[in-house]
């Protein structure tokens, strides 16, 4: 999963670096009295949050406003604790109340149609953006080369209507905002919704999610403390997203799905999405989605594949290897990778049984069979295998009928 | 865009260049394009200048030092108009604007196949571009192939462009390479072929845009069909949908939407760029778009297009719901619309195994998902038969087998042998098929071969009491040993020399029949002649045996043919040998490795190599009886070579051992102590006797 942060780690970490108007705030440990010296600094009211890592947080109940330090400790420590579509709050914290009569909401993401940077506004902040009517936002692209100046946010918001007294200060925000998005290597940023207070007319950014660009080294110069969520991966997930980065040589991209039937060693982005539907569908239950192409050499393919087999094999009901009429991937190569992984796993773990069934075509896809059969007739195990012109939808539903059946029967049912 | 045509992408006569071309991925790409394509000017590795790059039957390809210096040094007709960067993605930025820089006056596309490029730098390449009017097309793109002119960059279609790539009038664009490749072989099951495979690559931005491609196809006479492979995220499709509707796009679109399965889930797909920002960017936001604007719903295998209201809309195209009805939908609007395919349908799309052991499956799985092997298309066929008899058998992976066996475990408390319970073997099969079970992995597969394999044990028991193997039982009970030792002692006295020659045997048959067609040594067919083998070996060992004599030389004498004791008549036979030729004659079988045996002594006889004709003896019948059964599965690489020598050997070694026993037996019963001792008055002394000071 891409890296993302939530307002907390942006409060904590970002906001003060780049100018950016932001309510005070107190973490989950804060005292009994420093709660209350701050409620009182803030007129007697504050909103307590759960940081997790999912959105509308408030339609959910996860964003609570209180009015004494009773409350806020109570919702402090129930927020802390709660569940959001299935995502668990990593802790809560209580900011400034700031009240306002003016809501705005922004974001700065990279626009399939400009292919650049673009800057999203519109006055009727606070809400989910799609709810609004596409005649009250604005989009403007943004020249990445220049950035965004304080001319072009004032010219967006004009053109919204933003009251005059506003406009200089929102605009010199929104650059501040940009200079954050492009230092810091994100690829999507969202401040919904900035908060006018009624007290000095600043905006208050009160929400905030980013996405970072992993391949951006910004994102790795900033030194940033992500944070941990709980919940989010499991352990396999994150030992292979570890794996993952750790090379550009092939991909080694999975996604846990929770099925519990057949292990798919998929190849190529495209063939492993259809292939995973198509085995959905067909009541495969994958237990995760994979994406080892990229023509990986053999030792990156054989540590992708070892990581596999030892957090899933032993309750799969079907190994099932498959891709497409690949381009540059060797199909000798990473076939080899994979029989050697299978004959390790059966020497450290012992026998196993559920069939193989493949499905790959490519450069020296014939080698890469005989390799793969070899060491199917050594470890004994059932297979069938395919090639390029048996479609891979096709294979993949058939790979799901015979996990059926092999569940069926390892439950005794047949 | 700056081009205005299709072919302005690419086309024959565009001069390529290629950067960080020694990279490992680059240079192997470079050279299969070369060898289809041949458009390939020159590359570029900051470091590795003056290198060149082999290409077999073809003038190398010149590495320069840098941009500039390709740039600089190539000769004007030579200077690249189309730069494909291959450059690890923190060099990609520099690369590119080098590229501009240098390549100022001939540029017209970059193709960028380095993938984790960020996205600024992305935007920034675009927006680069942009300025110096160069097309640029990815990042992390495959490549392109343009089937008519028969040139690609980069990897479309891997190192056989021209098996899935056939020139016809489908444009495949793709936001996975795999799929442009995947799909363009789909299409010969229709019976169509591809204009151009473009890979647009499927990175957060899409550097040119689905549109930009239709416009071109809009304006290109071949191209009769657009077919699309989508992904979700982005807006490429919304635009290109909003101007096919605005602009009448006049040719049909076939379409198919992958990944709906991550809406609602927190999970990503393998493509950086799938992702889901807004509801337009999703697939079921897609498909819903795509249908519209058809105005049908999605293709149903089943349906009858061919009525005048479906015209129209096939016309403007159809999505299908799963990726092999791409075939079935492209050939329903090609029939729909009177048009005709550009070749014979090539093959059906089926599930076609390749190969297939269902193991302990074999007896359990119902008939709809039991498939039967199909068969392997050509050019594969050849290619496998090339590859299976370059290494003969099973090279089997090795593995500690301390506390393992694939041959017997105990499950449940009960023996079983491969798989199978031994009291169900007792109940069901002779001695001969379980040992055949035990020794190969697989139960025989003609019922005679059972058979067989007792005939060869009861022919191995004896050849007398003065084989050295029965002597050596006979020893063993004249100094009062127990029965195992005896049976030891006859297994003592075999070995290479006594009782080794099937192993030879098998080595030498597998040497003459490795290179033919052979599959059942039983019924070989009239490809496989155990006649012209045979001459063939006799004429080869007959010019070794004339060389050798000629030089003084010894030579490896053919194993099995001649006996010591069958040898007197012109034309000599091993009674042992002709029972079990025989039976296999009354089975209405052959023996193609005995057939050949027999031609050989014929052979010999008649080129002069010998004065009789030899018998073949009982060793080359046991070896030819195992070599047959094992043949099948050697092929299949199921067993290794060196088993099935083994079992030869084997095949003797357990009938003698038997055999030991029985001299055993009777001399325990009948004989002396010590009468095996031969007195010192008959041993002849060799040795003078020498003093020891």
């Amino acid at each position: 999963m891409p890296v993302q942060i939530t307002e907390l780690t942006f409060l904590e970490q970002l906001a003060r670096r780049f100018a950016l108007t932001v309510p005070e705030h107190l973490g989950v440990d804060a005292s009994r009295s420093d709660i209350r010296k701050a409620l009182d600094k803030w007129g007697g009211k504050g909103i307590v949050k759960a940081d997790v890592m999912v959105g509308g947080r408030g339609k959910a109940g996860a964003v609570k406003v209180v009015n004494d330090v009773q409350e806020a400790m109570h919702e402090m420590k129930r927020l802390s604790a709660i569940e959001i579509k299935g995502k668990q709050a990593r802790t809560s914290y209580l900011t400034q109340f700031i009240p306002a009569r003016m809501q705005i909401y922004t974001a700065i993401t990279y626009d399939s149609r400009f292919l650049g940077p673009s800057l999203t506004v519109s006055l009727e902040g606070g809400v989910d953006i799609e709810s609004v009517k596409a005649e009250n936002i604005k989009t403007i692209p943004v020249n990445v080369f220049q950035g965004l100046d304080a001319y072009q946010a004032s010219g967006i918001l004009t053109e919204l209507g933003l009251q005059k007294n506003l406009i200089s200060v929102m605009s010199r925000t929104l650059v501040s905002f940009w200079d954050m998005f492009i230092s810091t290597g994100m690829r999507m940023a969202e401040v919904n919704p900035w908060r006018i207070s009624d007290d000095n007319n600043k905006p208050y950014a009160c929400d905030f999610k980013a996405i970072f660009d992993e391949s951006n080294f910004k994102m790795k110069n900033e030194d940033l403390l992500l944070p941990e969520y709980p919940e989010t991966v499991s352990d396999f997930e994150e030992e292979m997203a570890k794996w993952s980065a750790s090379s550009h040589q092939g991909q080694a991209h999975v996604s846990e799905l929770g099925g519990t039937s057949v292990l798919p060693i998929l190849f190529g982005g495209g063939a492993s999405t259809i292939i995973t539907e198509t085995l959905e569908i067909a009541g495969g239950s994958p237990i995760f989605l994979s994406d080892f192409g990229g023509n990986p050499p053999y030792e990156r393919m054989y540590g992708t594949v070892e990581r596999c087999f030892n957090y899933h094999l032993a309750k799969a009901k079907l190994l099932l290897i498959l891709g497409g009429k690949a381009n540059n991937t060797m199909v000798d190569v990473t076939f080899q990778a994979i029989a050697d992984a299978l004959v390790k796993y059966v020497e450290t773990h012992g026998k196993i049984d559920l069939p193989v069934i493949i499905g790959r075509g490519g450069p020296r896809m014939v080698p890469g069979f005989i390799i793969m059969r070899e060491a199917l007739e050594a470890l004994r195990l059932p297979y069938v295998i395919f090639g390029p012109d048996t479609p891979l939808t096709l294979v993949a539903e058939y790979a799901a009928k015979l996990a059926q059946f092999v569940a069926k029967e390892k439950d005794g049912v047949q | 865009m700056k081009a205005k045509q299709l072919s302005g992408i690419l086309k024959k006569g565009d001069r390529v260049a290629v950067s960080n071309i020694t990279g490992r991925e680059a240079q192997n790409v470079s050279v299969k394009s070369q060898i289809y394509a041949g458009n390939i000017v020159g590359g570029w590795a900051l470091g590795k200048g003056d290198q060149k790059i082999e290409v077999p039957g073809q003038q190398p390809i010149p590495v320069f030092g840098t941009c500039e210096e390709l740039y600089n040094k190539l000769p004007k007709n030579k200077r690249p108009n189309k730069v494909v960067i291959y450059s690890p993605p923190e060099a990609v930025y520099g690369e590119v604007k080098k590229a501009l820089q240098f390549g100022a006056k001939e540029l017209q596309t970059i193709f960028v196949i380095t993938e984790h490029v960020s996205i600024e730098v992305t935007s920034k390449i675009k927006s680069l571009c942009d300025q110096a009017g160069v097309d640029v097309i990815g990042c992390n793109t495959l490549g392109v192939i343009n089937t008519h002119d028969h040139v690609r960059v980069g990897a479309v279609g891997g190192d056989a462009p021209e098996e899935s790539f056939v020139p016809g009038s489908a444009a495949i664009i793709s936001n996975s390479g795999n799929m442009v490749n995947t799909i363009a072989t789909y299409m010969l099951a229709a019976g169509i072929g591809t204009c151009f495979g473009i890979s647009t690559g499927k990175d957060l931005l899409i550097l040119t845009q689905l549109v930009e491609f239709l416009k071109l196809i809009a304006g290109n006479a071949k191209v009769k069909l657009a077919v699309l492979y989508v992904e979700p995220g982005g807006l490429y499709e919304k635009i290109a949908v909003e101007w096919m509707k605005k602009n009448k796009f006049n040719k049909p679109v076939l379409v198919y939407v992958a990944g709906s399965l991550m809406e609602g889930r927190n999970i990503s797909l393998g493509h950086a760029g799938a992702v889901v920002e807004g509801r337009e960017t999703s697939a079921t936001g897609k498909m819903k778009m795509f249908d519209e604007y058809f105005g049908v719903e999605p293709f149903n295998p089943v349906e009858n297009y061919n009525k005048p209201e479906y015209v129209e809309k096939l016309k403007r195209g159809i999505r299908v719901t799963t990726l092999h009805h791409l075939s079935q939908a492209a050939l329903t609007i090609f029939n729909t619309l009177g048009w005709k395919k550009d070749f014979p349908i090539r093959q059906e799309l089926k599930l076609n195994p390749w190969f297939i052991n269902y193991r302990r499956l074999n007896d359990k799985l119902p008939a709809a998902i039991f498939l039967r092997p199909g068969v392997i298309p050509e050019p594969y066929a050849s290619q496998f038969k090339r590859q299976m008899k370059e290494t003969i058998g099973l090279a089997a992976a090795r593995r500690d087998m301390r506390n393992a066996s694939f041959a017997s475990s105990m499950d449940d408390g009960e023996a079983h042998i491969y798989g199978y319970p031994v009291t169900k073997l007792m109940e069901k099969q002779s001695f001969g098929a379980a040992l055949i079970l035990y020794w190969t992995g697989e139960l025989p597969r003609h019922d005679f071969e059972a058979r067989l394999v007792e005939m060869a044990l009861v022919a191995s028991l004896t050849n007398g009491p003065g084989t050295i193997s029965a002597q050596g039982a006979k020893l063993s009970a004249s100094a009062g040993n127990n029965p195992n030792t005896a049976m030891i002692a006859t297994l003592a006295a075999t070995g290479a020399t006594h009782g080794g020659n099937g192993a030879k045997a098998v080595r030498f048959l597998i040497e003459n029949f490795k290179d033919t067609s052979l599959v059942d040594p039983y019924e070989p067919g009239d490809a496989v002649s155990a006649e012209k083998i045979a001459k063939a070996a006799a004429r080869k060992f007959k010019k070794i045996k004339d060389a050798a004599k000629e030089a003084g030389a010894d030579y490896e004498r053919i194993p099995c043919v001649g006996h010591p004791v069958y040898n007197r008549e012109p034309v000599n036979y091993d009674p042992r040998e002709q029972a079990i030729y025989r039976f296999i004659a009354k089975a209405g079988k052959h023996n193609v490795f005995l057939d050949f045996y027999h031609e050989l002594v014929k052979d010999f006889c008649v080129i002069g190599v010998s004065g009789k004709v030899w018998a073949v003896n009982v060793d080359a019948a046991i070896a030819c009886i195992w070599l047959a059964i094992c043949w099948p599965l050697l092929m299949e690489k199921k067993i290794t070579l060196k088993r099935v020598e083994d079992c030869a050997f084997l095949g003797f070694a357990l009938g003698r051992a038997a055999g030991g026993a029985g001299e055993f037996l009777d001399h325990q019963d009948f004989g002396s102590p010590m009468d095996m001792r031969i007195p010192p008055g008959e041993c002849h002394i060799l040795t003078q006797s020498r003093k020891l000071e």
